[in-house]
């Protein structure tokens, strides 16, 4: 039975079942999905790339419920700055489950002759340490010989150390080195640190010793930066009801201790945090990567309808309604993206185990492949949506085609609108991808801004290809053959113009954005740094040795500026009378009311702030407690003037009222704070000092060295911190990101090569019966090469030139609206956009024209 | 048995094959398209080539354009030794000896009328290209529409702009590949009106392959093909006969 007799009877316009649309639907595919190759290429790479980062996200969260025990070191922890607990709170811990304490600080760790030392972050542990996992140690053997501090049997306290400390300070296992006041000997190299994710970021070395040793380093005062650690492997059990039961009890049994209490679930809210929005950035460009690959299935189907046009005549012919020519090609295109999706889904699923052996060790955890059916829910939805969304307006005017065509051949289709529903289901798909993009993103706002961004890119290199081909079609036509049939082939209806902008277009926005985001935080970090930004951040002066610590770098540099304030660390735990647990700030400003905060108090408004809105206290102030917040973060937390902020500093409740709103200049890098106090509020707490020395430019880095060895040497228990290492540790994480957004910006422009390449097999056979016209008229192959290549290059400058533009554009909006960073243009960005755009379009374009070159004449010139 | 029509001693050969063929490789094994043609035409005749579908006139006439090379035998056209010549050289010949019509006309969709017809003068270099390819579509009755698109143009307009296009550059030699295979009678009887007045107008040779036996009655000479073999060679009174 013909395809013409089984549609005949079903003439009337409502009048066929699914099933039998069906089988007719699967019956036309039989001629093969060839020309759909790029249609299921271009499903697949987006669904594959949702997939991959949803399952590696998927593997990762896994890996953290699985391993959480040992990556938190047991089932729950307490955790609070400054104070350890006191013997009323340690029993309490302790009569729940086995416990284990530690400390943490930042330290400087020195050769014993002082002629080197380097910034470590020091852990002090007792013997239970750690309750879950183990402490793995290179030369094997048990972590509490290597850090005993019982001197005599193993020749003095002991230390175990990262191998990258032996490295900085030139010693090896058995020498000694100085932690504060106490010399160690270096027994262990760790292999592995079970419990490291769950510390806050770590910027050096990990140095572990004994909590004994660590109280005879001196380092350990009063006011000291020092986080205490409470691990409990909890006797009830460790279900999540008994978790939950657990944090209840800490609120109701030490409500003012100021605890942060974490449990095996989420042994790092931190990390989890982190990978959720990776995942959720990273869904976003996969979801671009999609939508340029659906420009490619919108080719697809349009050339798909065209080649099908005289057989849909001849449905139309037999009484077929156009609802049913527009039925039965919708099923065959979701049949085709559900096979694009499936491939997607199967590839993406591949990504975490690949990622685990190639990079697994430098993952912050272990993935374990686990399917989540939401994740592969989202891609295949993204999928179909965007598949639905490019094919609805050509399968809409595949219904209005005539029967007419069947008699009259129109030599260049119409551009006739699809019927009304068409048009409502295209706009309504749209926006059902817009939606769920912004419902599955943490925040709303930038997946909608994301989404508009996308939406107007895409709106203007549509409009970029559409002023191209008119314009070419206007222009005067150039003497030259080669290049009047460059600007010929730019203007025709079916030309590649509109296929080269679109599909390389924002990928190269993106591309050129991320390079100057790039170039500009880079610049602001070599080169627009404040002229007296300092050199130095010095941690825990005592205050009673601030004067003695200020004079030794007056007399080893004189012309050194010193800056301090006191510093604190406290928890903020209510704003009003809501605890902060209960409050839902956006994403810019959760960090706030994460675990703790440096505080401090001050007589008058810091260096590199200036109050916007209400009154600085008067000096010597003494009436209720004041509080200064930063102006930005008050905002986003609606906070007020006059409105009560409760923070817990050293285990005790502090209310204060907001005085005033300040305005900070990060950038200056000068001390400064979020929370400000007035003196009288914290004063009277214990707590050291943090300074800044700031030297003249023209100090160079040997005595910037000097003068932090004389630090050390004087004052053993302070930190000092360069100032210019901090850049760099800051650099290398921000390379590290710039590497990952610009792989997955690499994605986007695969996808418009993708495109390009299919735009490039549809145009072939036009391009070809150009060439061979070319040539029976006397044209040389020469000519008909530079002829493709000047199409192919001012298609290429001009895509490049917008891209140029957006990315600037975004990279602008960016750096002034988030980052803060003055926009610098950087020809290297030009250079790369103009690059790739070529390469793609002459890499592809070049395979296409040698293609071209090589079909032979005369099978083109006989009669069809 | 083939009949071969005597050369006419008073003009110079403008196109000579000495046993040419022409064999093609298919998925099914070799197909000998052409058998030992061999065919000499003087200067200033016109020639139709007839014969049923498959019999290898297209073929023949793409061998005598250079579209085609030849597998055996000689071929020289307007003194170019096709055989010894490479596709460049082929098309630089073509481009100023031979003006070619086809029946799917072939014009470039993206150029103008005037822009197809300058096409093979401007790929020579020629400066007046655009003002010669203006005066001939003049001749052809299209000077109104040199400014329109091959899509705004009827199948007998498209024809009448290609045949302008094969002229332009005042070729020897106008090859004509069932040139009213694609238009309606009354069109296609117009088209060949012009194609034989400017053919004379320009005093140019004419090899024309046709199915209508009436058509290759307007010709000096007929050349019947069958099976790749020339098997008849008439001309003069004896073509009307």
């Amino acid at each position: 039975m013909t395809i013409a007799t089984t549609l005949a009877p079903a003439a009337p316009s409502t009048g066929m079942s699914l099933t039998r649309l069906l089988s007719l639907a699967i019956a036309e595919l039989r001629s093969g999905l060839g020309g759909f190759a790029v249609f299921v290429a271009c499903v697949a790479l987006g669904v594959a790339v949702i997939t991959g980062v949803g399952a590696l996200s998927d593997a990762m969260r896994s890996g953290f419920e699985r391993q959480g025990e040992v990556l938190l070191g047991g089932d729950a922890t307490l955790a609070r700055p400054h104070q350890r607990a006191t013997s009323p709170e340690r029993d309490w811990i302790a009569s729940r489950g086995a416990i284990s304490e530690t400390a943490t600080l930042r330290a400087m760790a020195r050769r014993t002759d002082a002629s080197e030392q380097a910034l470590v972050e020091l852990k002090g542990i007792d013997d239970a340490y750690p309750l879950a996992g183990e402490l793995k140690l290179a030369s094997g053997g048990l972590s509490r010989a290597a850090v005993s501090e019982r001197p005599g049997v193993l020749d003095g306290p002991g230390a175990a150390i990262e191998p990258i400390l032996l490295e900085r300070l030139q010693l090896k296992l058995g020498d000694r080195m100085q932690l504060g006041r106490t010399e160690v000997v270096i027994r262990a190299v760790i292999e592995a640190e079970p419990d490291k994710i769950s510390d806050r970021m770590t910027f050096g070395p990990r140095v572990f010793v004994s909590l004994p040793t660590l109280e005879t380093t001196g380092l350990v005062e009063p006011g000291s930066l020092v986080r205490w650690r409470y691990a409990v492997k909890l006797t009830q059990g460790s279900a999540e009801s008994q978790l939950l039961s657990f944090r209840d009890a800490v609120k109701a049994a030490l409500p003012d201790a100021g605890f942060t209490i974490a449990d095996r679930r989420d042994p790092s809210p931190q990390v989890t945090r982190t990978l959720e929005r990776l995942r959720q950035f990273l869904t976003l460009i996969g979801l671009t990567a999609l939508l340029v690959g659906g420009v490619g299935i919108a080719n697809a189907v349009a050339t798909y309808i065209d080649r099908r046009r005289r057989v849909i005549a001849t449905f139309k012919s037999l009484g077929a309604s156009s609802q049913q020519i527009f039925l039965l090609h919708l099923v065959q295109v979701v049949g085709i993206a559900l096979l694009g999706v499936a491939i997607g889904i199967a590839v993406g699923l591949t990504l975490p185990p690949i990622l685990d052996a190639l990079i697994g060790d430098a993952l912050p955890v272990r993935g374990q492949l686990t399917i989540r059916p939401m994740t592969l829910l989202l891609a295949a939805t993204y999928g179909l949506l965007v598949a639905l969304l490019f094919t609805l307006w050509p399968l809409g005017r595949a219904g209005e085609i005539r029967a007419a065509v069947l008699f009259r051949d129109e030599v260049a289709p119409g551009s006739a609108w699809p019927r009304w529903p068409v048009i409502v289901g295209t706009l309504a798909t749209a926006l059902a991808l817009v939606g769920l993009a912004v419902a599955t993103s943490e925040s709303k706002k930038l997946a909608l801004w994301f989404c508009l961004g996308l939406l107007g890119t895409f709106a203007l290199f549509l409009g970029l290809g559409s002023g191209l081909t008119w314009l070419a079609r206007r222009l005067p036509r150039p003497r030259r053959p080669e290049l009047a049939l460059a600007l010929g082939s730019i203007g025709a209806p079916g030309g590649l113009t509109r296929a080269v902008v679109l599909s390389l277009g924002s990928g190269l926005s993106l591309l050129v954005a991320v390079a100057l985001v790039d170039a500009a935080i880079v610049d602001e970090l070599d080169s627009r740094l404040p002229k007296n930004s300092p050199n130095f951040f010095v941690l825990d002066i005592p205050k009673a040795e601030y004067d003695g610590f200020a004079a030794l770098v007056k007399q080893k540099a004189p012309d050194a500026h010193v800056n301090h304030a006191p510093m604190l660390r406290g928890r903020l735990v209510r704003i009003g009378d809501t605890p902060v647990e209960s409050l839902k700030p956006p994403p810019e400003a959760s960090w706030v009311l994460r675990g703790d905060r440096g505080l401090t108090y001050a007589d008058e408004v810091p260096e590199g702030s200036k109050v916007v809105k209400g009154e600085w206290w008067p000096k010597g102030y003494q009436g209720e407690p004041l509080v200064s917040f930063e102006a930005d973060l008050a905002r986003l937390l609606g906070m007020k003037i006059g409105d009560q902020v409760t923070v817990n500093v050293l285990g005790r409740n502090i209310t204060a009222r907001i005085a005033n709103l300040r305005e900070v200049r990060w950038e200056s890098l000068a001390i400064n704070f979020v929370l400000v106090f007035s003196p009288n509020t914290l004063a009277d707490a214990p707590h050291n000092l943090l300074a800044t020395i700031a030297l003249p430019k023209s100090v160079p880095i040997a005595e910037e060295a000097a003068l932090a060895r004389e630090i050390g040497r004087a004052y053993p228990a302070v930190t000092a911190i360069r100032v210019k290492d901090a850049i760099n540790s800051f650099h290398a994480v921000f390379t590290r990101i710039m590497r990952a957004v610009r792989a997955a910006g690499g994605v986007t422009l695969l996808a418009g090569a993708l495109v390009l390449a299919g735009a490039l097999a549809t145009a072939q056979r036009r391009r070809i019966k150009q060439a061979v016209i070319v040539k029976v008229l006397g044209g040389t192959r020469r000519q008909v090469m530079t002829s493709h290549a000047l199409e192919y290059l001012l298609l290429a400058v001009a895509t490049a030139a917008l891209a140029l533009v957006l990315g600037s554009l975004s990279a602008w909006a960016v750096l002034a609206r988030i980052m803060e960073v003055p926009f610098v243009f950087s020809g290297r960005a030009v250079a790369q956009a103009l690059g790739v755009a070529l390469a793609l379009v002459l890499a592809l374009g070049g395979l296409g024209t040698w293609r071209v070159l090589r079909t032979p004449s005369v099978p083109q010139l006989r009669s069809e | 048995m083939q009949k071969t029509a005597t050369p006419d001693p008073t003009r110079k050969p403008l196109i000579s094959l000495e046993h040419v063929g022409l064999t093609l490789s298919s998925r099914a094994g070799a197909v000998e398209i052409l058998r030992d043609v061999s065919i000499v035409v003087p200067d200033g005749q016109s020639v139709a080539v007839v014969g049923p579908s498959g019999s290898g006139k297209t073929s023949l006439l793409m061998v005598v354009a250079g579209l085609e090379q030849a597998t055996r035998g000689r071929v020289e056209v307007a003194g170019h030794d096709f055989s010894a010549l490479n596709e460049d050289q082929l098309a630089r010949a073509r481009g100023g000896a031979i003006g070619i019509v086809f029946q799917s006309f072939h014009l470039v969709p993206t150029m103008t009328a005037l822009e197809n017809v300058a096409l093979p003068l401007e790929l020579r270099g020629d400066r007046g290209a655009r003002e010669a390819a203006a005066v001939i579509l003049d001749d052809v009755g299209l000077g109104p529409r040199v400014d329109h698109f091959p899509a705004q143009l009827s199948g007998g307009e498209q024809q009448r702009v290609a045949l302008a296009r094969a002229l332009v550059s005042r070729p020897r030699l106008l090859l004509a590949d069932e040139p009213t295979g694609n238009l309606d009678g009354a069109t296609g009887r117009q088209v060949i009106d012009l194609l034989f007045g400017l053919r004379s107008r320009h005093n140019a040779t004419l090899v024309l392959v046709t199915h209508d036996e009436a058509l290759a009655r307007r010709c000096e000479r007929v050349v019947r093909m069958a099976d790749g073999r020339i098997v008849a060679d008439v001309r003069g009174e004896a073509v009307r006969a």
